[in-house]
């Protein structure tokens, strides 16, 4: 999810028309790209066969029963090989199929995973209430904090403990060590109450750490390098904040995090941000941001603010979002160097002493890390309180549900997607290997009667088609997965080798489950496709049909 | 001793509201290691009792009774497997799996039986040297001629030494050299190994070849004539179709 949206706090502005037109692009491209990857991978299909079937001819010089199964079994890859036209377009007409629904499950499964409430970990946001965009005075962040400072110990935010942090990379605390057993031990509600107890103290201390490497907060600054004109080539986008929630982790969801940037950017990373507490003036901007504005890391900037008017800032780029993270477009700066210009404004005599007219309203967004559910909704309760947080009204909502709210507009198209495109795509699935076998069943009307004039038992003649059916179906949905999930791992890593990056292919992640899904499906479109052709391959009247041979 | 005793056989089909009586109070005994040809005009029900004797069929009354096996109440499965050891089928147009070798043609149905790798190679080869194709047993039959593909059409009736075969219409797809030579295979069935056979035709000089021809008509039977020895197709003056 994109941060900027934040700001906003709205639906894209985007029309149902648009978003039609767009949604109708991405598909053609899809199917487009699903095409040619069928087709590429046809070779690699009818090697797969035809090594199962060398394997099954090896098999048949095997004792019985297995090399007497291996000659019937033979018989199923003999009829796929038969007419190779119709098995090659039933396979591709499969791939692309399961190309299209891997990529509408990876987008509905995404857009889901970003919505779902979560038991545990809870990222939660205050913002205004009645708002858009949300706008609060500073002082509501240490409001804020002390309200957290009410909760009962249990739902209290904690500190990262040291399993936590070298998980994630992040440095040890000024505290010194925090077992995971001490924070269970501690942050429990019938806690020692004496203030000079040890346990106490020590609770006091964790809590205030806990506090601070679990909340955060967003003021969005928007500006321009020239004052005279705000383009797409000089504006920048900036969260103003305060260093320390990068290097706490706070800014994981954004893609600051180590799994995301990988060992050497998060350690390049965490060197920026030395950087930037070194220096309010300090900034980081994004790759691509960098690019469009043309500036470079060690230049020195000074930018015009948009939505504070009057305001200059003149920083120096420190370091740069990589391409990869959702940061890549945007910039951040210290949210102290704000804090000071807006008081600069105010002491500035040609002001008349008066303070800036944002100077009450520039606190966006507050973020705090709740340990759970529960946590989340005491605190909830509390900013929902008479006589706090009323002027101007504040609200509290995890982040799934402000992206959920966010996607309101669209919960249509997206049920579309998952309850009508999904299982049409399914049904189309099923009908395209259906008429494939029922073609091929038609083709062998007299052979299924030989057989069974031979002793083959109805069954058996129904087992050799579903497998035919069974084995397009699942080299399809696995070698379009597979694809799907390997192909761009390859890009990524191949143009990482030579030195190139290509940012869609670093972000473009699909669910492991697919691999086991795409399989699978296949399996099941083909047995479901199968079973009407096979069904009445198995009811074939012998009799009639040398009849009408005759 | 009758290996095939058929007892007041009735068979009929619905065709809407319509019933039609195909078969009707026929009664017939065949002997072990006879050849019979069933003759009669199209709709006389021949190959409707050649299918009910073969067990591809169920009779609507009537008992058949086959090498002392009533198979008349025999399942669908059953029936199959009670075809495949007692029942060998010629049929007019082949009928041969097309990605299948000769041999693998051949050996299609020893593979449903409890039988050793090396029984059933040496049954598939016996069966194709009796009818004289063993050096083409590797040939698909898209690269063999009519009359090859109907001698694999008998090799593969004859491969599970069954009990009876039964051959609707062998010759009627071929030409006539090769229908000689296929009546001479199916001759040499009976006389050399004692196969009991049983044939639909049309042609009244290849069922000259059988020792009893059986006359069907509106579904009943009208008459017999007996040979007390078979001609074979070359020992017959002409043979026309």
């Amino acid at each position: 999810m994109d941060p900027s949206m934040m700001a906003g706090q709205s639906a894209p502005d985007l029309s149902l028309m648009q978003m039609a037109i767009y949604g109708a692009g991405i598909m053609f491209l899809a199917i487009f790209l699903n095409l040619m990857l069928a087709v590429a991978s046809l070779p690699i299909f009818f090697a797969s066969i035809l090594a199962m079937f060398l394997g099954l001819k090896v098999l048949q010089d095997a004792p019985d029963p297995i090399g007497k199964f291996s000659k019937i079994g033979g018989l199923v890859f003999r009829n796929l090989l038969r007419n190779l036209l119709r098995t090659s377009l039933t396979y591709v007409a499969l791939f692309v199929l399961t190309g299209m629904l891997t990529f509408i499950y990876g987008t509905v499964k995404f857009l889901g995973d970003f919505t779902a409430e979560k038991e545990d970990s809870q990222m939660v946001i205050m913002s205004e209430k009645f708002s858009i965009p949300s706008q609060m005075p500073p002082g509501y962040a240490n409001q804020l904090k002390g309200v957290i400072e009410t909760l009962p110990p249990s739902n209290r935010p904690r500190p990262l403990s040291d399993e936590e942090r070298a998980k994630k990379g992040i440095a040890t605390s000024p505290l010194g060590s925090i077992k995971a057993e001490e924070l269970e031990r501690l942050f429990v509600d019938d806690l020692d109450k004496n203030p000079a107890s040890p346990q106490r103290q020590r609770f006091e201390q964790l809590a205030a750490q806990g506090i601070k490497e679990n909340f955060m907060t967003w003021s969005f600054v928007g500006a321009s390098l020239d004052p005279t004109k705000f383009t797409q080539e000089n504006n920048l986008f900036l969260f103003a904040l305060d260093p320390d929630a990068v290097t706490s982790g706070m800014m994981s969801e954004q893609g600051l995090n180590k799994e995301d940037l990988g060992d050497e950017g998060w350690a390049e990373m965490n060197r920026v941000i030395d950087l930037v507490k070194e220096d309010k003036q300090n900034i980081v901007v994004g790759e691509d941001r960098l690019k469009i504005i043309g500036k470079k890391v060690g230049d020195k900037v000074k930018f015009y603010s948009t939505n504070y008017k009057d305001i200059t800032f003149e920083c120096t780029i420190v370091g740069a979002f990589p391409a990869s993270s959702r940061l890549a477009g945007g910039a951040a700066m210290r949210y102290d160097y704000l804090l000071s210009k807006l008081d600069g404004y105010q002491a500035d005599a040609k002001n008349g002493g008066q303070p800036h007219p944002q100077a009450n309203r520039c606190l966006n967004l507050a973020w705090v890390r709740m340990p759970n559910k529960i946590s989340y909704q005491a605190l909830a309760a509390k900013v929902n309180e008479p006589g706090k947080f009323n002027a101007p009204a504040a609200k509290m909502e995890t982040f799934s549900a402000i992206v959920g709210s966010f996607l309101e507009p669209y919960k249509d198209i997206f049920w579309g997607m998952k309850y009508i495109i999904m299982p049409a795509i399914i049904a189309i699935m099923c009908l395209v290997i259906g008429i494939t076998i029922t073609i091929g069943v038609r083709e062998r009307w007299a052979e299924m009667a030989v057989m069974k004039v031979l002793g083959f038992q109805p069954w058996q003649i129904m087992s050799m088609i579903i497998s035919e059916a069974m084995l397009i179906g699942v080299f399809g949905g696995m070698l379009s997965t597979w694809g799907v999930y390997f192909l761009p791992r390859a890009i990524k890593y191949g143009t990482k080798a030579i030195g190139v990056k290509f940012a869609f292919f670093d972000n473009f992640n699909m669910p492991w489950q697919i691999l086991i899904y795409g399989p699978a499906l296949g399996l099941a479109v083909g047995l479901i496709g199968a079973a009407l052709p096979s069904w009445n391959a198995r009811k074939v009247k012998v009799s009639e049909v040398f009849a009408q041979v005759a | 001793m009758a290996i095939v005793e058929v007892r007041d056989l009735y068979k009929s089909f619905s065709r809407g509201t319509e019933r039609i009586e195909v078969l009707m109070d026929l009664n017939l005994d065949v002997e072990e290691g006879e050849f019979v040809a069933l003759m009669g005009p199209s709709g006389s029900g021949k190959t409707t009792l050649l299918n009910l004797i073969a067990g591809l069929d169920g009779p609507t009354d009537g008992t058949i009774t086959i090498g002392g096996q009533e198979i008349s109440s025999l399942s669908e499965s059953e029936l199959a497997r009670w075809r495949t050891r007692n029942v060998g089928f010629v049929f007019q147009f082949y009928n041969l799996l097309p990605v299948l070798s000769a041999y693998e043609n051949v050996e299609l149905p020893l593979l449903l039986l409890p039988m050793s790798k090396a029984e059933r190679k040496q049954q598939v080869l016996n069966a194709l040297e009796i009818v004289n194709l063993a050096d083409r047993m590797s040939h698909r039959p898209g690269q063999l001629s009519g009359g090859q593909c109907q001698r694999v059409g008998i090799a593969r009736a004859i491969v599970t030494d069954p009990t009876i075969i039964v051959a609707d219409e062998p010759t009627g797809a071929l030409d006539a050299k090769s229908a000689d030579a296929a009546l001479d295979l199916l001759n040499l069935l009976r006389s050399e190994l004692g196969k009991t056979i049983m044939m639909v035709t049309h042609d009244p000089t290849a069922a000259k070849c059988a020792q009893r021809i059986v006359h069907l008509e509106k579904g009943r039977l009208v008459g017999s004539d007996t040979y007390n020895t078979a001609l074979t197709a070359s020992a017959r003056p002409t043979h026309s179709i």
